[in-house]
């Protein structure tokens, strides 16, 4: 189940924006040796601060298994800041229509390959969709997203294929970081929805008959 | 859309109010506003195109200090419909007084992030049933978030420092894309010619669009050539 986590509401899940760090910390830091300010087992920057949208995802057991940052290219973001090397020193992109996505991360540890709830790819595509629609209702066309070459593949094969690129890949950490350009359109999500099988409201809790299945 | 185009005209309260008018009258609203909070002061500066009454009685009893609509959406990237504002004291300060003026319960707030911390909110209402303003805003929420962001530009390039901080700063692809476009190619012919998507095309004219606060491609194109950043034709 996803639900988006803003400055509006978060004082309505505190346990779970604290989850969310720790799984960042967990991924960014401990897997990906990206260089992050962890405290406390938490993984916190400057533009948490900066009253982001937290796409999380939410298993069964109530525990974070993935999530994503969602922030306007209008004002301050990661792209115009600290992933400047991202784009060889040219000014980033700015507009309305387009959203960054950033610390986009699954738990690799508590999930398993394969296309079930429990899976990977099922968590990948239920946090896309979550953005996606969340996006799409905003009236959001476009999103840039900062990911290494792992979930670049996870995308590729999971429909939901980035249209471009922008800047190239620079070293971050034990792997390199790109910045990838994804229309958010209804045709994209139909597209995960059709990989991935999840046809239900992510944003509700899940049926139970998927959970059975 | 056709609007009246701000990065052009004196920053006055009279454009800003045309503007608001052309907005309204374009999509179908009954009434817009903008405000923005100074990071300084924490004055509120703003603009509307509601009856006088209801703008008096506003700033008389200081609702700006309360009102949701500045103080809440502020903090969310997406456009917040006002049915999602918590029913406190601070909401019914505002919105029980603004029923009184005839002044819609239905309405959006879109926040708008500028490159310094500054923020700015363009709310727009209207009178009508649910299912109406339902249907409504899916097909206006595009246009909204670019008005906004153009009044938001608008407003913080008023005074002469603000004027040279935010030059329009392009990259190399937006440049060429403009230049392409000068030249009479198409999404699909400059996608062709610089070896990228046609979408990726596009999401480099919206940007360059937006950073010389045009409102149409010819806008953007007369603007980066008057700049100096591509050539004429």
């Amino acid at each position: 189940m996803i639900i988006i986590v803003d400055s509006l509401n978060k004082h309505e899940y505190p346990e779970l924006l604290d989850a969310m760090f720790q799984l960042r910390a967990r991924v960014f830091e401990g897997r990906l040796g990206w260089e992050v300010n962890v405290v406390n087992g938490r993984e916190i920057d400057q533009f948490d601060d900066l009253d982001p949208a937290h796409v999380i995802s939410v298993d069964e057991d109530g525990d974070v298994v993935g999530c994503m940052r969602l922030l306007q290219t209008t004002g301050p973001h990661m792209l115009s800041d600290v992933f400047s090397c991202l784009l060889d020193g040219e000014p980033p992109i700015r507009s309305s229509r387009v959203w960054e996505a950033t610390r986009f991360c699954v738990d690799t540890k508590k999930l398993t390959r394969g296309k079930h709830p429990r899976s990977i790819s099922y968590v990948t595509s239920e946090v896309m969709i979550g953005a996606f629609e969340y996006g799409l209702q905003a009236g959001i066309k476009d999103a840039v997203a900062v990911i290494d070459p792992v979930m670049d593949r996870v995308l590729k094969r999971s429909g939901n294929a980035p249209y471009g690129y922008l800047g190239s890949p620079k070293p971050m950490g034990k792997v390199t970081a790109l910045a990838a350009l994804m229309d958010c359109s209804q045709q994209r999500i139909n597209n995960i929805r059709e990989f991935s099988g999840i046809r239900h409201d992510v944003f509700a809790p899940q049926p139970a008959l998927s959970l059975a299945s | 859309m056709d609007l009246i185009d701000l990065s052009t005209v004196e920053n006055s309260p009279e454009h800003h109010q045309m503007f608001l008018d052309q907005l309204c009258e374009r999509l179908g609203l009954d009434y817009g506003s903008y405000a923005t909070t100074s990071p300084v002061s924490g004055a509120v500066q703003g603009y509307a195109n509601y009856p006088d009454a209801w703008k008096m009685h506003y700033m008389r009893r200081n609702l700006h200090l309360v009102d949701p609509t500045i103080h809440r959406a502020a903090l969310s990237i997406a456009p917040v419909d006002w049915s999602r504002f918590q029913r406190d004291e601070k909401f019914e300060a505002v919105f029980f007084a603004a029923h009184d003026f005839g002044i819609p319960n239905k309405g959006l707030t879109i926040p708008v992030r500028g490159p310094y911390g500054d923020r700015g909110l363009l709310s727009v209402t209207r009178h009508c049933p649910d299912r109406e303003w339902e249907k409504l805003i899916p097909k206006i929420i595009g246009d909204l978030q670019m008005a906004a962001v153009h009044m938001h530009d608008a407003v913080m390039r008023s005074d002469a420092i603000s004027r040279a901080l935010r030059q329009p700063k392009l990259s190399a692809r937006e440049r060429e894309v403009l230049q392409w476009v000068a030249a009479g190619k198409t999404m699909q012919d400059i996608g062709d010619i610089l070896l990228i998507s046609d979408r990726t095309v596009e999401v480099h004219l919206r940007s360059a669009r937006e950073k010389l606060g045009a409102l149409t491609t010819v806008q953007a194109v007369g603007r980066a050539i008057g700049l100096g950043l591509i050539y004429p034709k």
